[in-house]
């Protein structure tokens, strides 16, 4: 059945985006450039989300909480059926993960977006994983490769590999559930802690045993399969950039990766994805130590959050290639014709004060300006009136440069950063800004401790940069502008509240 | 009203609006032009230059502003009110001041210092007729009273500033 408008063979005619924020925006983006229908969930909280407006058809889901709403697998897989959903696209998040769930889309005769859920589940339980990625040649961290079960055991496998070590939940992932051990008299109590902690997170106490690799660079591998058994590799990203692993800042390619070691991690990320049989868009996640050698971490089984960087360098739409593939497709592009031309960077802004020890902000957008211009692209979930609240996660838009070279999408992204007006949350804008700005980043001499070791010791306010005189007056100026006029409209109250204060001083 | 300070940065500066389109801040005379765009967004112009400042108001006196990438958190007060202020934070500095404040509403019964008294720690200051109860309101520092707000008879609401021990 050969869709004339879109030259694809096979097609869906309606999907069902189960998720939220700027990613179901995404998503949306590239359903309309298929004509394919984009239909969304919303709750309380995302009534007035960017999401919701932009989508072709938007069904109410439930109150705002994740758990009744974009978590609760019945209800989605009972609206997909209700609305004649073709395809279900998950984003990252949420349910993108969750065998369980992909199960149950297929059993309901819906397509899903993404992989199988055996590949999800080989990839999921982190010990199998790197079992699996030692058959097939994808170098992982020196460690165990079956869960540990006795604190006698860990000392044992702590000794051989040689401190420092990491012990990491079975079930975990995403920088959850992980514990760093420097000497043998702290193994014991924080293998105990570990397997409590997995336990409470994940439903499962099974930990594992990995060497600790030294201030390493987070480089991830972008990979797309078909059904077919065909893979491309879309090169890598450089994400070290990262606070308590939270990604902040994303850049592809990675300056730091030559071509020889791209050829070499790019070729394991395939083979890892082979291993799994693995279909769709995913990312093969590495440590990079300071000699290039590079050791599995994880894989994503997903579209992740840093998608736009890879799709700067070489031009390639990943959501709509997601797509494509999911309707039994082959892949668009051949190998050869993916290339890298230049550099791209990403700044995830979120809403959070960073002053104020990261805490979240809520509120709602009440002001909102995109940057724009040569090489600047944003993608986003809010827009004005949408309500930024706790029930889910601070990430409000992305902004992506992109340049010829590394400095110009940094120029790009410095210029972009100060045009981009928000007002109705405290956001992360200036701290990217002074990130971009530090001799760490530019030289690309940082690794995944790098917040923590440049930025810690300056919060809560030493970080930020003097704010030029001349701005300082300025809006000081304005400052008293706003507060004349303000009183020249309210006489009255002002003279009462200040006449209370010397009254109580007369009395002195 | 047209003196003000402003608190940005941890500095002061003295803002005085001269006209409608002349302000002098420090010591230095500044044309200027400003519109509103939105609530949320005004344009400045100074020495040739428009300034775009997004606005908004938290507080009676603290504002948040954006420019340029920058956001920083401003306090306006009057030059009076700046005045009232610096008085109140530095009688604050320089003198302890333990206030007794009313735990719950009620009725003063009782008030067993009087200004000026020494008062020892556990001392008996007042009693406080609440809840159908008496309640026995003790000093916890060592010191002089300072000053009484309270008369007996009086009824106090929770909260309320009874008085001060220096």
């Amino acid at each position: 059945m050969l869709n004339s408008k879109t030259n694809l063979i096979l097609c869906s005619k309606k999907i069902l985006i189960v998720n939220r924020g700027e990613i179901a925006v995404r998503i949306i983006k590239a359903c309309r450039e298929l004509k394919i229908i984009s239909a969304v969930l919303y709750t309380d909280a995302d009534k007035n989300s960017l999401h919701v407006r932009a989508a072709d058809q938007a069904y109410y889901i439930g109150k705002s909480p994740a758990n009744e709403s974009y978590l609760n697998i019945s209800k989605i897989i009972e609206t997909a059926k209700i609305i004649n959903a073709d395809a279900i696209h998950p984003g990252y998040g949420f349910l993108s993960e969750n065998s369980k769930f992909i199960k149950e889309v297929e059993s309901a005769g819906i397509t899903f977006i993404g992989p199988s859920s055996k590949s999800v589940e080989m990839m999921g339980e982190k010990t199998s994983a790197r079992r699996l990625m030692k058959e097939n040649n994808v170098p992982i961290v020196p460690g165990t490769t079956n869960p540990i079960d006795t604190p006698e055991e860990a000392l044992i496998i702590a000794e051989e590999i040689g401190y420092p070590i990491m012990i990491k939940a079975s079930a975990g992932g995403g920088g959850k559930g992980m514990r760093k051990v420097y000497n043998k008299s702290e193994l014991v109590s924080s293998f105990e802690r570990a397997k409590n902690e997995a336990l409470k997170s994940f439903g499962n106490f099974d930990v594992y045993i990995e060497k600790l690799i030294e201030n390493p660079k987070h480089i991830e591998v972008q990979i797309l399969g078909d059904k077919f058994g065909n893979y491309v590799h879309l090169f890598e990203r450089e994400c070290s950039v990262q606070r308590r692993h939270q990604k902040i800042i994303e850049e592809a390619p990675s300056s730091f990766v030559d071509e020889y070691t791209r050829e070499k991690i790019t070729n394991a990320a395939i083979n890892a994805a082979k291993a799994c049989n693995y279909y769709n868009a995913g990312t093969i996640e590495f440590l990079m130590d300071k000699n290039k050698n590079f050791y599995f971490l994880e894989m994503n089984t997903r579209l992740q959050v840093e998608h736009p960087v890879t799709e700067m360098i070489t031009g390639i739409d990943l959501v709509k290639e997601q797509i494509r593939i999911a309707a039994g497709n082959k892949i668009s592009i051949s190998q050869d014709e993916i290339v890298i031309k230049g550099h791209a960077i990403e700044c995830r802004i979120y809403a959070e004060d960073t002053i104020n020890n990261f805490a979240p902000s809520t509120g709602i957008i009440k002001h909102h300006r995109l940057p724009s211009g040569p090489g600047i692209r944003v993608d986003r979930g809010i827009d004005l009136k949408s309500e930024v609240t706790v029930y889910y996660d601070p990430l409000l838009s992305k902004v992506i440069s992109f340049g010829n070279n590394r400095n110009e999408s940094i120029e790009r992204m410095l210029r972009a950063l100060g045009e981009y007006q928000i007002v109705g949350v405290v956001t992360n804008i200036e701290l990217c800004r002074w990130i971009l700005q530090r001799e760490s980043f530019t030289s690309g001499n940082f690794d995944i401790n790098f917040i923590e070791n440049e930025l810690f010791p300056l919060l809560p306010e030493s970080w930020k940069s003097d704010v030029s005189e001349n701005y300082e007056n300025v809006i000081s100026i304005l400052a008293a502008i706003l507060k004349s006029k303000e009183i020249e409209l309210a006489p009255r109250k002002n003279c009462g509240s200040q006449s209370n204060k010397w009254s109580e001083l007369q009395y002195e | 009203m047209n003196e003000f300070v402003v608190t940005i940065n941890g500095k002061k500066k003295n803002v005085k609006i001269l006209k409608e389109d002349k302000v002098i801040l420090g010591d230095k005379i500044f044309n200027v032009e400003y519109s509103k765009v939105n609530d949320f967004l005004y344009l400045v112009k100074v020495e040739n230059r428009v300034y775009e400042i997004t606005t908004n108001k938290l507080n009676d006196l603290k504002y948040r502003f954006g420019l340029d990438g920058y956001y920083t958190e401003v306090e306006v007060r009057t030059t009076l009110q700046e005045m009232v202020n610096d008085y109140l934070i530095n009688k604050s500095k320089n003198i302890r001041n333990d206030s007794i404040n009313a735990p719950m509403p009620g009725l003063i019964l009782k008030l067993c210092k009087k200004e000026g008294e020494v008062v020892k720690k556990g001392e008996s200051l007042l009693i406080l007729e609440a809840m159908k109860m008496e309640n026995e309101i003790r000093s916890t520092v060592d010191g002089i009273i300072k000053e009484v707000f309270k008369k007996e008879g009086s009824s106090v609401e929770k909260g309320e500033i009874i008085l001060t021990i220096e």
